[in-house]
């Protein structure tokens, strides 16, 4: 009795040294650094090579016809792996528990590309030969700590209001509304012709984020994010929670459908289409949906589009989960050079029947924007050019802001509730990754 | 006549109290090597994580960084100011309690209703357990498409209610969690009613047929002879079903997923949501409050319920 008493106790005892000696997150690789990157030609053979892409569910048949024209063109094989939601979630587990692929889709925002450790974890693809072909404003994008660890392959949605053009004439509205004031006064002119101003979609949460930051733009521009990155300005900070407290009095004034509650993102398209609702503040892939329930030409027709900012028309831009790949630094050479050269391929060779298959916007000024693509997105795409970062796209760490703001909505937190508990998120989550000043 | 003495065999000889007395195992056909693969398994894949639990508790593990270090106290300390743990323990107890009600009402109330052996019954029994079996999400998905405003629930009031009927059973931010709870109890009630009728079965007939005579009603023949004699099994169904649904997470997720505005957000989805921030050490840390929250009220629980027990 005692020695197997012994026995087991040695035995578990043993196997908890062994398994505390391997404790580790994962095996942080030493990659190569952005001189000595090797570009391979986009149709360089690459026959028994295999490549894994992890994508979304949301982006499952994204890559699709272009894996299907590398795989021809290069006899390559790239093997699919659609990762349960939620995907940044599950996709960071999965790396934490040593699953590594080659490729993946990922929103190209510094603090959702931390979640890869971009510094041991991701290529560096600061020499791609396509990043000069890019529009400049999609240049400066995809970048952590200045180096570029995503590729885009498609636009990054701008936020912007979305009207229907009927309902605002019947309003005896002319012009587009220059900043917040004008866009209130625009908005009780339509009030008064009994049609709702806004939709809000509130049911669905996420886009009830899209008001404060864009009246935060003019702000935004002057560095805001930079302050709050490092610990100089907070949420609760006259700027942010001013713009909370703004789109509160929005929310007060009875602006929005009287369902704003419970409404979702699906409604809203088809109900700014029939013009139950004059306005939507949306992000540029808000034109799926309107082509999901209508053709171009009623789109063309019927909806229009601007940015609109606290002061002016400044638009921001909130990179998406579809917009972008990142490629993985594995340690086998060969493997993260034709991960390479399978962004090389996408972006240059098949770049062209890739955004005409696709029907999007094209990032690059060389190819044009397919005949297909509704006039709203391409304007939306156009204004990027003077576009500001949002908190996505400037903040070091994303806290669930949305989440706050949409029990604000309802009616269960205060506007300085909100600015607070984003800030007390956003302090957690800056702290996790060490991010200096917190 | 003589009669034979036979020795009884070692094993079955009584001591001076008629208790039997205990004797050592043989070796050569009970080695408890046997148990080794058991225990490795047990070990490998139930103590170790715990173990662990306990290790990266004190840790600043996330998914932001490679390495691991250890930070101390500090993860307890930032979640004690942090108010939303507070919440998501308040309502997880309330879950609790309402999951630990409700499935014992229920379970109680079909094992009455079905005790008697018919064909009936019995096949009302299989119908009733078949939630048990079903998949936790399966059935919080269904519950959740059945519940929308426009849902089927809503549908069948209004044809009697003979107008449309769009209560937001999902969303009002008071009475949801008692929605959930009676969901979660709905797919374990069946489990609750073969305990019960189990338990039922095992009331001796001549204590029911004294009762009869005695002139007992057949309410009064429950709660003063039936119920305190299911103590035993009142004991298993209350303290699973409580401590159960304390861990409770699937059917919560599937339905409102810790909405409308966190009112439903069990401690599970709240460390859920902290795990998929990538702060793992956060959520570690969480975990073990509620494998302690667990461990203090089980405790006197359990005990209590025992007490009831032993007065049979």
């Amino acid at each position: 009795m005692k020695f197997t008493k012994t026995a087991t106790a040695v035995a578990v005892l043993a196997a908890s040294a062994i398994a505390l000696s391997g404790c580790s997150a994962a095996n942080p690789n030493g990659g190569s650094d952005s001189s000595s990157v090797t570009w391979n030609q986009p149709t360089a053979n690459l026959k028994g090579v295999t490549l894994t892409y992890w994508t979304a569910t949301q982006t499952a048949t994204m890559a699709k016809p272009v894996i299907a024209a590398f795989e021809k063109s290069t006899g390559a094989k790239i093997d699919t792996v659609v990762i349960p939601d939620v995907y940044e979630t599950n996709a960071p587990t999965k790396l934490a528990s040593g699953a590594k692929p080659d490729l993946a889709t990922w929103q190209p925002t510094a603090s959702e590309l931390a979640l890869l450790k971009p510094k041991t974890g991701l290529q560096n693809l600061d020499s791609a030969p396509w990043l000069s072909k890019l529009t400049p404003a999609v240049q400066k994008l995809g970048t952590v700590d200045g180096i570029h660890y995503a590729a885009f392959v498609n636009a990054p949605s701008t936020i912007g209001v979305f009207y229907n053009k009927a309902v605002f004439k019947a309003a005896g509205i002319t012009g587009i509304p220059k900043g917040y004031d004008e866009l209130i006064a625009d908005a009780k002119k339509i009030k008064a012709t009994g049609i709702a101003p806004f939709f809000g979609a509130a049911g669905d949460s996420w886009p009830t984020q899209w008001w404060p930051q864009v009246l935060l733009a003019e702000k935004a521009k002057s560095g805001l994010w930079n302050r709050v990155n490092a610990n100089k300005e907070s949420f609760s900070g006259s700027d942010i929670q001013g713009a909370i407290n703004e789109y509160k009095s929005m929310l007060d004034q009875g602006l929005f459908n009287s369902d704003n509650g419970t409404s979702t993102y699906n409604e809203s398209g088809p109900a700014l289409l029939k013009g139950s609702a004059a306005m939507v503040l949306q992000i540029t892939s808000f034109t799926s949906l309107l082509l999901s329930t209508a053709d171009k030409k009623t789109i063309d027709d019927s909806i229009g589009w601007f940015p609109i900012s606290q002061s002016g028309n400044i638009g921001t831009v909130v990179p998406g989960g579809d917009n972008a790949l990142v490629a993985f630094k594995t340690g086998d050479a060969a493997k993260e050079a034709a991960a390479r050269q399978f962004l090389r391929f996408w972006m240059t060779t098949d770049y062209a029947s890739y955004i005409k298959g696709a029907g999007q916007v094209s990032i690059e000024p060389r190819i044009p924007t397919p005949s297909t693509v509704p006039t709203v997105a391409t304007t939306a795409t156009a204004a990027l050019a003077d576009s500001v970062g949002s908190m996505q796209q400037s903040a070091v760490v994303n806290p669930d802001f949305y989440v706050y703001l949409a029990d604000m909505t309802h009616g269960t937190k205060s506007p300085e509730e909100v600015g607070k508990l984003t800030q007390a998120q956003f302090t957690q989550l800056a702290q996790a990754l060490g991010v200096s000043g917190f | 006549m003589a009669y034979p003495l036979v020795e009884s065999p070692p094993q079955l000889r009584r001591t001076r109290n008629g208790l039997r007395r205990r004797t050592t195992r043989s070796r050569t056909t009970h080695p408890l090597a046997f148990l080794l693969p058991a225990f490795i398994i047990l070990g490998v894949f139930f103590f170790l994580p715990t173990v662990f639990n306990f290790i990266y508790a004190f840790t600043n593990w996330s998914s932001f960084k490679d390495d691991i270090q250890f930070v101390g106290a500090k993860n307890f300390v930032s979640l004690l100011s942090d108010g939303s743990l507070v919440a998501a323990i308040r309502t997880t107890l309330i879950y609790a309690a309402l999951v630990g009600i409700m499935q014992n009402l229920f379970g109680l109330g079909l094992a009455t209703l079905l005790e008697a052996d018919t064909r009936v019954n019995r096949f009302a029994r299989v119908i009733f357990f078949i939630p048990v079996l079903m998949s936790a999400l399966a059935v919080g998905y269904i519950f959740q498409a059945l519940l929308k405003p426009t849902g089927a629930v809503n549908q069948i009031l209004g044809l009697f209610a003979g107008h449309a009927v769009t209560i937001p059973w999902l969303g009002s931010t008071t009475w949801t969690l008692v929605v959930v709870a009676f969901v979660n109890s709905w797919k374990w009630a069946g489990l609750a009613m073969i305990i019960y009728l189990a338990g039922l079965k095992t009331i001796p007939e001549d204590v029911l047929e004294a009762a009869r005579m005695d002139g007992a009603g057949p309410w009064k023949t429950f709660f003063r002879v039936k119920f305190p004699l299911l103590a035993p099994a009142v004991t298993f169904n209350f303290a699973t079903a409580l401590l159960g649904s304390l861990n409770g997470f699937d059917t919560v997720q599937a339905t409102t997923a810790g909405g409308p505005a966190q009112t439903t957000e069990v401690l599970n989805i709240y460390i859920f949501q902290i795990f998929g921030y990538g702060l793992y050490a956060q959520a570690t840390t969480m975990s073990l409050v509620l494998f302690l929250m667990v461990l203090i009220l089980a405790f006197p629980i359990v005990g209590y319920l025992r007490k009831r027990e032993h007065v049979l």
